[in-house]
């Protein structure tokens, strides 16, 4: 599998409305184009694997399904992971010879696409600070009473930031770097320590993401229940995801009238629990997260 | 100002010319230095012109917005509708200055963020992602086209519904977000984001052992995976998991030397012949 420059191209388009700070919108580009799964959709068209596409955003998306960014704070940055680490990970797995449906190819996935991942933070970095530049302008206009300016500073000049830090290395990377994953392949034979290392550690990193989620929302031991509960319900009942949701709803609502009881006979609930309910909410997200 | 007879109030299209500027563009202009401040601007920017004729006074108005904004823009849309509402008031001569809606805004803008990140980055998209997955098997594109319809749908109508609620009902909008009920809501769908959660790290994720001792007529007698599984499906997905949950949360580890901490377990697991991924080509 070859990358080339209009596909790069469009790739680097889509780099540009999802960023963090993205010019398709938050709702719509950040936590639609940008999140991995949709990205995976994306790159198999573009590349024309859709199923390899898929295949590799389920596995991205497994490590980044946590992607929270208190206070603007980022350790992974959306473009790179969906724009730049996805086709990468595709032309790896298409030049490894891989099945793409195969937990080894996911797990290649999630070591390249993690990688670009952490090392594009960079780009948001760099978006962020140059907008200070259109930013700068905008401030000018301010004081001069130049208001209609404010919609040009807000909704065109950072397109050029995206220009030279979204588009540009998304399309180079992945053009050059499609070149360079299928030369990995003689370098790094597959049964090497260092593939089977990067291997392993794929299919591990989905626990990071977990393991985030599980510090927004665990804030007692008892908190852990629940997450049991539906683990074991998938692994030892074989429940599928739809069906866990459905359970979880029953004691969605149980939790929702113990709640609502609990005011009526003091802060000290009918659990004896005294748990700050209502700062439970995000308590650790001022932290960096991924 | 002139405030006299006819009361001004804000039409219906000037405040979706608003929310739409929010929906669209709260991030376009982003900086670690002013965060969602031209983006705040920009969708006050409608409100300004209608409010105030003068020139003038959309100038002397716009001042209150130039202050730090940053907030969680999913929820924070409420924000932008009360501080309407509050700009609609100001324009009518209550006694409301900018200083007023700036301590509103800085107010709302931490616990909004809170509770925003943890319901919806925390909790709502990862239930989303995770039925999503569920579909997407086989390489399926059925899951991400459920989660852009199902989230989009979501995402507008819920913003659009929370920014006429704030100009409705100005700072009492977010009480049900803060108050009781809103708590209770919150941890009655986090309960739901658990177990989900719980749901795809065992469906998904599957970490294991090729630990095996043999004995000296060269059967095995040890297979660790097996025994492992006779005791809890899963018990080494769940193991790694806490173990990054507790480096995270205990020792204030990062995500990323979380994850170089694992490179150094897989690669002396590898080693010692713990872990084998069974590559071939």
């Amino acid at each position: 599998m070859t990358i080339s420059w209009i596909q790069a191209a469009i790739l680097g388009l889509f780099a540009c409305l999802c960023s963090n700070s993205c010019m398709a919108g938050q709702a719509v580009g950040n936590y639609t184009i940008g999140r991995p799964l949709v990205g995976g959709l994306v790159c198999g068209i573009v590349l024309g694997n859709l199923k390899l596409g898929i295949a590799c955003g389920v596995a991205m998306q497994l490590v980044y399904i946590a992607l929270v960014t208190p206070g603007g704070t980022v350790s992974a940055d959306v473009r790179a992971i969906s724009y730049i680490g996805i086709p990468l990970a595709m032309v790896a797995i298409t030049s490894q010879g891989l099945n793409p449906l195969a937990g080894s190819a996911a797990n290649l996935a999630k070591s390249i696409g993690t990688l670009v991942g952490t090392v594009g933070t960079v780009l948001y970095y760099a978006v962020a600070t140059m907008n200070l530049v259109w930013q700068s302008f905008g401030w000018k206009d301010v004081h001069k009473g130049k208001l209609d300016k404010l919609t040009a500073v807000n909704f065109g000049w950072p397109w050029i930031s995206h220009a030279i830090f979204s588009f540009l290395p998304t399309m180079i990377l992945t053009y050059y770097g499609a070149t360079a994953v299928t030369a990995l392949r003689n370098a790094l034979p597959m049964d090497g320590i260092a593939m089977k290392t990067l291997f392993t550690v794929g299919g591990m990193l989905p626990c990071v993401g977990i393991a985030i989620l599980l510090r927004q929302i665990v804030n007692h031991a008892a908190d852990f229940i629940p997450f049991f509960v539906g683990f074991t319900l998938a692994a030892s009942l074989h429940l599928n995801l739809v069906s866990v949701t459905v359970v979880s709803l029953l004691f969605a609502v149980i939790m929702y009238e113990v709640e609502m009881s609990k005011g009526s006979q003091g802060p000290q609930g009918p659990q004896g629990k005294s748990g700050p309910v209502p700062e439970a909410a995000g308590t650790d997200s001022e932290e960096e997260d991924i | 100002m002139e405030n006299t007879n006819n009361l001004k109030k804000l039409d219906k299209k000037t405040l979706t010319n608003s929310f739409h500027r929010w929906f669209w563009g709260a991030l376009t202009c982003f900086s670690q230095e002013h965060m969602q401040t031209f983006g705040y601007m920009a969708s006050m920017l409608p409100i300004l012109r209608k409010l105030y004729p003068e020139h003038k006074d959309q100038v002397k108005a716009i001042k209150a917005y130039t202050a730090f904004f940053n907030t969680n823009p999913m929820l924070g849309s409420v924000i932008v509708g009360i501080t309407a509402s509050m700009e609609q008031a100001r324009a009518n001569g209550k006694e409301i200055d900018g200083e007023t809606i700036n301590d509103m805004r800085a107010g709302l803008m931490g616990p909004i963020a809170g509770i925003g990140d943890s319901l919806i980055d925390g909790t709502l998209i990862p239930i989303l992602l995770g039925i999503s997955l569920g579909m997407s098997t086989g390489g399926s594109p059925l899951g991400a086209i459920f989660y852009i319809v199902a989230w989009i749908l979501i995402a507008y109508f819920g913003q659009r519904f929370l920014y006429f609620r704030g100009y409705k009902f100005g700072d009492q909008a977010v009480s049900f977000l803060v108050g009781k009920q809103g708590a209770a809501v919150r941890r009655a769908i986090s309960i739901v984001g658990s177990m989900v959660v719980g749901g795809v790290l065992a469906s998904w994720v599957n970490v294991t052992t090729s630990l095996k001792l043999y004995g000296s007529n060269g059967k095995v007698f040890l297979n660790l995976q097996d025994k492992l599984n006779s005791i809890f499906p899963g018990l080494l997905t769940v193991v790694v998991t806490l173990f990054c949950w507790w480096l995270m949360t205990k020792r204030h580890v990062s995500a990323i030397w979380t994850m170089l901490i694992l490179v150094v377990i897989s690669f002396i697991g590898v080693l010692v012949g713990f872990f084998n991924p069974g590559l071939s080509y």
